[in-house]
């Protein structure tokens, strides 16, 4: 492993059992996480973005196991830990996690003192008063006006951008070297998510810490993401930086997906949608697993599946396309307009 | 929350008054044979003689306000043939230490094994063939579909049967306490084991445990501080009403093994049709249940921080 | 395998088998010019991965014999109702009230099981047998008297109380009011007030059932105006009347019929409690409460346990069958266990 590699997933298989099926939720996927970068994973829902930073945190659903390849951290391997024991070396401690939804993710029978007290006292070792001075700054850190009286209240007595800031609050308080933020502002206000994503941008430079978003907007990316990896189906279809991603994407599947801005419509023509829907992973895929869904697929596409093509050292693309017999194909000329209306911004 | 303390106090003086009213005019119904202990032997002149002198011929609204009357000075009336001329609450006073004592030591036995075996249940749909599970939700099946009638009896059955436990309940012999008990307890066990469960299985699958999960907290301390904690709350409201099976259960236990207490003397009092017994005995079990009810939603309030701000009315 | 999963693999199977026509693997491999050449866009081989297809009652239905604990009730259920009234028809069946008298003409009571009185006879030399099987149907008719009576009148009340406005106020207080009556109670006072027989016993239990059952449908209406989802619908135009029929009434239908069968052993066995503390059903009409209750009294001589044991059994088969299928059943009309 690279000296600037924090996290790395190699080869890594992922497969769920359900009532006597298997689901292949992952299918190989190799990405490396760089320290102090700030990574977005992009795809719809259902392509496994979520499974894939769970299965770092051992969190994976109990129907849930890894079925191949590693996850190194530190030089260990996380796919081959087996206890829970291995586990809470790494949970908070190591890489903590903020999800989706505010006004589910915090239980609703205990002070939000105490929730945070809680990863106070796993992880920053205190006891007793110091402790709940060390909570009580972490609601201050995150903005919290008044953090004296609101650590006594419960979760219901905050609002929605208030409840996320606890929650990023407690990641915080477990001082951990990865924060994974599931999907941070789906559920909130549009004038409050741009709030939530500079608190998280604030205290990743502030704390040095490693940031991998997992969301399907790809306004929130185009804010806050260095590199962005591009998933598709339990695979990893695209990964390069932001600009190369948004300017220069070469992977069927990334071009589908950016035509789909709405910043890219066309006043009275209807907006751009990918035909059909994503495959059903209870079956074994062959081939780019994007293919069917293609117009423009190749022959090869249903036969083999495409290794990765490199385009540029930070960038590289799993398409036959980039195989120097294919033809060549251009992608839609809307994406090129996206250069032209200076990226996505704010959505 | 003092404040939705009060307004379920006043709520439930009111809905108590309602059907006391309801039953006590429901009871007007009996038949008037229950009102003599020689009812063959008397003329109609003679019966109505009585029947006036104890005001049943009476406008209902007049005898309700007698009615009243009576109970603000805690009278109940007097028995008309288990005891003639006793005094209803003499009766009741000798009755209700036993039956009492029956209910509580059941009360707590159940709650005892019905947490234990909804933890154990709960936990168990983790393991990988789910025995403790499998086993819980045989007897819960068995308890909840087959009449408590019908469990009764088998377990005094089986009991005095095959194990040589006595068959009926003898104050000095500690052992024939045990059938009774079983009996009287084991609805109640599966009951709180089944709801618990569910709770437990519920508040596992939540976001917050996922979030506790990320933090670092250990698997025990997850099962003990956050799911344990908040199952238990939505059934805390229901245990207080759940004295309301003991006590219906009791009707029929206490009388199975002549336990001389208030569930077998209601049994006593409509087989020998005592008119005056019968109604101080239901009034009181509808007081009873009413109030279990009360406790039940006052325990929620306690329990539950949501509860004064969200309104929790009918949510039963 | 179920009828779906079948179609849905051969609908994939005709799509592989389409694009096989078009693509031969081995030659795609083995010539560049052919594997880089563009491929035939199929629009629906596009959709394959969908999970379209869905239709509530056969996913119910499939979720329902999934179950295999269900299954097996369901079958011994049918089973036993079906002989429960045929049995009066088949050959050399006797009658549940006749005595029956041996050669000396005394008669044969307490006869153990045999070739001629298969569950043997009671104290007075009445047939075991036939008298079970009469005392099921009673308290089977009692069961659905009751069951059909909660619906009906659980119904009206419901849909009362949800679409007239001005009624909501007066229903919910009843409600509140009513639901606090120990329904044991009521029963046992309507029992005692009036003369003990099957129609006291069926209208002293729907006194009070209807009500959950009411404010269950009085619910469902309030979310047919509110929910989220029926919005949606109404304001893409959908009737209403589609709406009902579409979102509402599969789940509706399943729920009540998952109550109905839930009152059912929650009747017999409110039967078998009345007759046991004396005001239930008379011995001249046979009923598994009072063979219950008769077999009670005899359990203590061994000989006679019998008396006890069969209609014990007829009904713990009967009851816990009501029960499982009506739970198997709500689980598998619940949408949220009809994935994949």
């Amino acid at each position: 492993m690279q000296d600037n590699v924090i996290l790395s997933f190699e080869d890594l298989d992922i497969r769920f059992t359900l009532r006597g099926q298997v689901l292949n939720a992952i299918r190989g996927i190799s990405l490396d996480v760089y320290r102090g970068e700030s990574l977005a994973i992009v795809g719809e829902s259902g392509s496994g973005k979520s499974v894939l930073t769970k299965s770092a945190m051992g969190l994976l659903d109990a129907n849930g196991s890894i079925a191949g390849g590693h996850i190194w951290y530190d030089d260990k391997d996380l796919a081959a830990f087996k206890t829970e024991k291995e586990w809470l070396t790494i949970r908070g401690r190591e890489i903590a996690m903020v999800m989706q939804d505010p006004m589910t993710s915090l239980n609703p029978l205990k002070t939000v003192g105490a929730q945070i007290l809680e990863a106070v006292q796993l992880h920053q070792g205190l006891r007793g008063p110091e402790a709940k001075a060390a909570a009580v700054q972490a609601l201050a850190d995150v903005g919290i006006p008044d953090p004296q009286a609101r650590y006594k209240q419960y979760p219901h007595e905050f609002s929605g951008g208030m409840r996320q800031r606890v929650v990023i609050a407690i990641a915080m308080a477990c001082r951990p070297k990865i924060l994974i933020c599931d999907e941070p502002t789906t559920a909130l206000d549009v004038t409050i998510q741009a709030q939530i994503l500079d608190l998280i941008r604030t205290l990743q430079k502030k704390l040095d810490l490693t940031t991998i978003y997992i969301t399907h907007d790809l306004g929130v990316v185009a804010n806050v993401a260095d590199r962005i990896a591009v998933m598709y189906a339990g695979d990893i279809v695209e990964v390069g930086s932001c600009d190369e991603v948004f300017y220069d994407p070469r992977h069927p599947y990334t071009w589908a997906l950016l035509s789909s801005l709405p910043q890219l419509g066309v006043k009275g023509e209807d907006l751009y949608s990918i035909q059909g829907t994503p495959p059903n992973l209870f079956y074994e895929v062959k081939g780019d697993a994007f293919a069917p869904r293609n117009p423009k697929a190749l022959k090869i596409d249903f036969v083999k599946r495409p290794p990765y093509f490199d385009v540029s050292p930070t960038h590289k693309a799993r398409t036959w396309l980039l195989d120097p017999r294919a033809p060549k194909v251009e992608p839609p000329e809307h994406v090129y307009k996206l250069r032209e209306r200076g990226g996505v911004g704010y959505v | 929350m003092a404040k939705y303390i009060l307004k379920r106090v006043l709520r439930a003086s009111v809905t108590l008054f309602i059907i006391i009213t309801i039953l006590f005019s429901l009871l007007r119904l009996m038949p008037i044979e229950g009102y003599f202990d020689n009812f063959d032997k008397v003329s109609s002149t003679e019966i109505q003689v009585k029947l006036n002198s104890l005001g049943l011929n009476d406008p209902l609204p007049k005898q309700l306000g007698r009615f009243y009357n009576q109970l603000l000075h805690g009278d109940l009336g007097t028995s008309n043939i288990y005891r003639r001329g006793v005094s209803i609450n003499t009766i009741i006073a000798e009755k209700i230490p036993i039956s009492v004592k029956f209910g509580l030591i059941s009360f707590a036995l159940s709650l005892v094994m019905g947490l234990a075996l909804g933890i154990w249940m709960a936990y168990s749909t983790r393991t990988r063939f789910k025995i403790g599970d499998r086993l819980g939700t045989v007897l819960i099946v068995v308890v909840q579909a087959v009449p408590a009638a019908v469990y009764h009896i088998v377990i005094q059955f089986v009991g005095s049967q095959y194990a040589g436990i006595p068959m009926l309940f003898d104050e000095a012999r500690p052992i024939s306490y045990l059938l009774p008990i079983l009996s009287l307890s084991i609805g109640n066990t599966a009951y709180y084991a089944m709801w618990l469960r569910r709770y437990m299985v519920d508040e596992a699958n939540k976001d917050y445990v996922l979030l506790a999960r990320a933090k670092g907290v250990p698997s025990g301390a997850i099962s003990r501080r956050h799911v344990f904690r908040n199952a238990m709350v939505p059934l805390v409201q229901y245990i207080p009403g759940s004295i309301l099976s003991t006590l219906m259960g009791s009707l029929y236990v206490e009388s199975l093994y002549s336990i001389p207490g208030m569930g077998g003397l209601l049994v006593t009092a409509i087989k020998r049709q005592d008119n005056t017994l019968v109604q101080a005995l239901v009034l009181i079990y509808a007081v009873v249940s009413i109030l279990g009810l009360l406790f039940g939603d006052i325990m929620m309030a306690i329990v539950d921080p949501r509860i004064s701000l969200a309104k929790k009315e009918g949510s039963r | 395998m179920s009828l779906f999963k079948k179609s849905a693999d051969m609908l994939g199977d005709r799509l592989n088998e389409q694009l096989a026509r078009d693509l031969d693997e081995s030659a795609v491999l083995n010539d560049d010019t052919l594997a880089f050449s563009f491929a035939e866009f199929h629009p629906e081989a596009a959709e394959r991965g969908g999970y379209s297809n869905y239709s509530y009652w056969r996913a119910t239905v499939r979720a329902f014999f999934r179950n295999r604990t269900a299954v097996f009730f369901l079958c011994l259920m049918a089973a036993t109702l079906l002989f429960t009234f045929i049995q009066p028809l088949l050959p050399g069946q006797k009658d549940p009230l006749e005595v029956h008298y041996g050669e000396w003409g005394l008669p044969l009571n307490n006869v153990p099981p045999n070739g001629e009185y298969w569950f043997g006879t009671n104290s007075i030399g009445q047939d075991l047998w036939s008298r079970i099987w009469a005392g099921t149907r009673t308290s089977l008719f009692i069961g659905f008297s009751v069951a059909v009576a909660e619906a009906v009148l659980g119904i009206l009340a419901g849909v009362l109380w949800g679409y007239v406005r001005k009624l909501d106020f007066f229903f919910t207080e009843l409600y509140n009011v009513l639901d606090n009556i120990p329904q044991t109670l009521l029963l046992i006072l309507i029992s005692y007030i009036m003369h003990p027989g099957v129609s006291t016993i069926i209208f002293a239990l729907s006194l009070t059932g209807w009500l959950g059952m009411a404010r269950f449908i009085r619910n469902q209406i309030i979310i047919i105006r509110d929910r989220d989802y029926n919005l949606a619908s109404r304001c893409l135009g959908v009737p209403t009347r589609r709406v009902i029929f579409r979102n509402l009434l599969p789940y509706l239908v399943s729920v009540i019929t998952m109550r109905m069968a839930l009152a059912i052993p929650g009747a017999i066995g409110s039967e078998v409690f009345v007759t046991y503390i004396g005001i239930g059903l008379p011995v001249s009409i046979p009923s598994l409460g009072n063979l219950i209750q008769t077999g009670r009294s005899l359990m203590q001589m061994a000989v006679l346990r019998y008396q006890l044991i069969f209609p014990v059994a007829v009904l713990a088969v009967i009851t816990i069958s009501f029960y499982i299928i009506g739970n198997s059943f709500a689980d598998a009309a619940d949408p949220k266990n009809h994935v994949n």
